[in-house]
């Protein structure tokens, strides 16, 4: 990451509420994700293993809203294996993922019923009397959050614990993680603890970049994500889009190239019938 | 319980975590994919042909006198009959059938999917309106009785130049639905998926017209029209076909290149391109000669509209299990 590119820059609103969720802090003990599906009584995931590294989640999904990652760096870009260690990280990365609540949502404006709504705390939550399990947000998601439940058909993700929120308490998630590597409170004043980490972790020596402002992850009119997190390697190596776009900022022009088409189509269709009824009269 | 989320099934098969996936998580898709099979593909290609219909008999019933009254007559009857089914398909794919009014509850301009079913709704009632002017004029409500007297005041032309609208808008705004979503293949092409599909639906409206008009005539006028319209509209599908596959490039375009979608698009591509070339040929021919090559390039047009709609429906999940194609899509720019 470049160091012209300016850094923590969001366009979440003064009163939004998010995460600051600090890789360099999580230590992959999964509370988050047990605290998560204790408080929203989510139901168990396949209950199998991996066979691919100690994270038998996977992703995100319908019935887990909070996902930690376990990146074992086994080799380095270019296949070779590293034999020098960055101070201060081990050969393991770990993230605890979870919905981005974007601060302009893919999925709240793909939403045909207006399930979707922003909360007075700024975040996204799903209304589960109101969605019809078209599954349409599933797809509109640009990180692969929201996704249908096979127990009742509609499409479930994070609330940021709504519930909590409402009785002034902090999410499920945060309360139970044990090195604070999950941080809740208002984005700006988050965004601002997260900037200092960064600088301070480039001062060690570490290549610390904020994953979730308008140069990275919250980019192409997502206007930055009140989810965010501090990562210490490319986004992709956490699965994560570097520079994702809000998919319906394609449709105005997609609806222009249709209508082109229409009109030209709509020509072509009346140039081919205009000799058929002459023909009756000549 | 197994069953509940077999993410492992979704990782390519066979394919090693190494090169292409080595700046991924394991090679775990990085977006969820949709959950859209058989009934979309099928509704797709209804409304295209419901939406080609309704343009066709509109151009019918303006510019082409008596002699294209058997085209206005099928059109608006095919327009009818093939979006009925288009509601009951889109409400078996919800998650909660039952909520399916929940659709009414808001217009969002930016969500396709919203404004498709407030289309579809307006598409649906002009077709019916169009269809039961017909049905008037055909005498299946007898004569001359009141209520035969009440509907012939429906303003005849008035009705085919209005239904032109949502039949354009229920035949493109799949594409436009496709394109504004995360997928990569579908977000690449987010600009010609939409002209695409409109393409198809006039070539494969034209067709159906052609077929269902064959046998009784002796290649009139107004079918000579009906195979100009498939001509032209083939035209534009070839080149856009040619358009999608270069411009999803190696990476985005992986699910057209291989396995099962790729045969499908490979299908679509020469399907559409002989019915092209058997229709030039046969603007070349004397009259009597024309039928012979029409008939079997508009059952080709035909297949070439099913095969595209399956290529673009079951690709979208190919790719958006394809991490790298996500990335080819978002990496960034510097």
């Amino acid at each position: 990451m470049s160091s012209t590119v300016p850094v923590g820059r969001t366009r979440a609103r003064p009163g939004a509420f998010g995460f600051l969720t600090d890789t360099t802090l999580c230590i992959g003990c999964k509370a988050c994700e047990v605290a998560c599906k204790q408080w929203n009584q989510l139901p168990m995931d396949d209950f199998g293993f991996t066979g691919m590294s100690y994270d038998n989640t996977g992703d995100l999904g319908a019935t887990t809203w909070r996902h930690v990652a376990f990146i074992e760096r086994i080799s380095d870009r270019e296949g070779r294996r590293p034999t020098t260690l960055a101070p201060f990280q081990s050969n393991w990365l770990m993230l605890s993922d979870v919905c981005k609540h974007c601060v302009h949502a893919g999925c709240m404006e793909a939403c045909p019923t207006g399930a979707i709504i922003r909360t007075e705390f700024d975040t996204v939550v799903i209304q589960q009397d109101i969605c019809n399990g078209c599954g349409y947000c599933v797809p509109a998601c640009p990180f692969g959050v929201p996704a249908l439940s096979p127990f009742d058909g509609k499409a479930h993700k994070c609330t940021l614990c709504y519930d909590r929120l409402k009785d002034g308490l902090e999410p499920a998630c945060a309360k139970a993680c044990p090195t604070d590597a999950i941080q809740f409170g208002p984005v700006h004043a988050l965004m601002d603890r997260a900037r200092a980490r960064v600088s301070e972790l480039r001062a060690q020596g570490v290549e610390a970049r904020i994953y979730g402002d308008q140069a990275l992850g919250g980019t192409g009119g997502i206007g930055g994500l009140n989810a965010f997190f501090i990562l210490t390697a490319p986004p992709e190596v956490y699965n994560l889009p570097a520079k994702p776009e809000l998919p319906q900022r394609r449709v105005l022009p997609a609806f222009l190239t249709t209508a082109l088409a229409a009109l030209a189509l709509g020509i072509a269709t009346l140039f081919s019938f205009r000799r058929v009824g002459r023909m009756q009269h000549g | 319980m197994a069953e509940l989320r077999s993410w492992r099934h979704r990782r390519a098969p066979g394919e090693p975590i190494g090169a292409a996936t080595r700046e991924s998580y394991y090679g775990l898709p990085v977006i969820h994919g949709p959950h859209w099979h058989w009934p979309i593909v099928f509704y797709f290609l209804l409304g295209g042909l419901a939406g080609g219909s309704a343009v066709l008999a509109a151009a019918a019933r303006l510019l082409g006198g008596r002699s294209a009254r058997p085209v206005v007559r099928a059109g608006r009857y095919l327009a009818f009959l093939a979006v009925l089914p288009g509601p009951l398909l889109l409400i078996v794919d919800l998650g909660r059938p039952e909520r399916f009014h929940h659709m009414l509850r808001v217009i969002k301009l930016r969500s396709p999917m919203s404004l498709g079913v407030w289309g579809l709704i307006a598409f649906s009632l002009s077709a019916f309106l169009n269809a039961l002017r017909q049905a008037v004029d055909d005498g299946f409500f007898g004569r001359s009785n009141r209520l035969v007297r009440g509907f012939q005041q429906l303003p005849d032309r008035a009705l085919a130049i209005a239904s032109t609208v949502p039949a354009f808008f229920l035949a493109g705004y799949t594409g436009v639905l496709l394109g504004a979503t995360a997928v990569p293949l579908w977000a690449r092409n987010a600009l010609l998926l939409g002209p695409l599909f409109l393409c198809s639906a006039l070539s494969s409206a034209a067709a159906t017209l052609s077929l269902l008009l064959a046998r009784r005539s002796q290649n009139d006028r107004a079918e000579q029209a009906l195979a100009q319209v498939e001509f032209l509209a083939l035209t534009g599908e070839v080149a856009l076909l040619e358009a999608v596959h270069r411009k999803s490039g190696p990476v985005i375009g992986r699910p057209l290149r291989h396995g099962a979608e790729g045969r499908a698009f490979a299908g679509a591509r020469a399907t559409t391109a002989t019915a092209l070339a058997l229709h030039g040929l046969a603007l070349l021919l004397p009259r009597r000669w024309r039928q012979r090559l029409e008939l079997p390039a508009s059952i080709l047009a035909l297949a070439g509209a099913f095969l595209l709609r399956a290529t673009m429906v079951f690709g979208g999940h190919r790719s958006a299990d394809d991490p790298a194609a996500t990335f080819a899509l978002t990496r960034s720019d510097e």
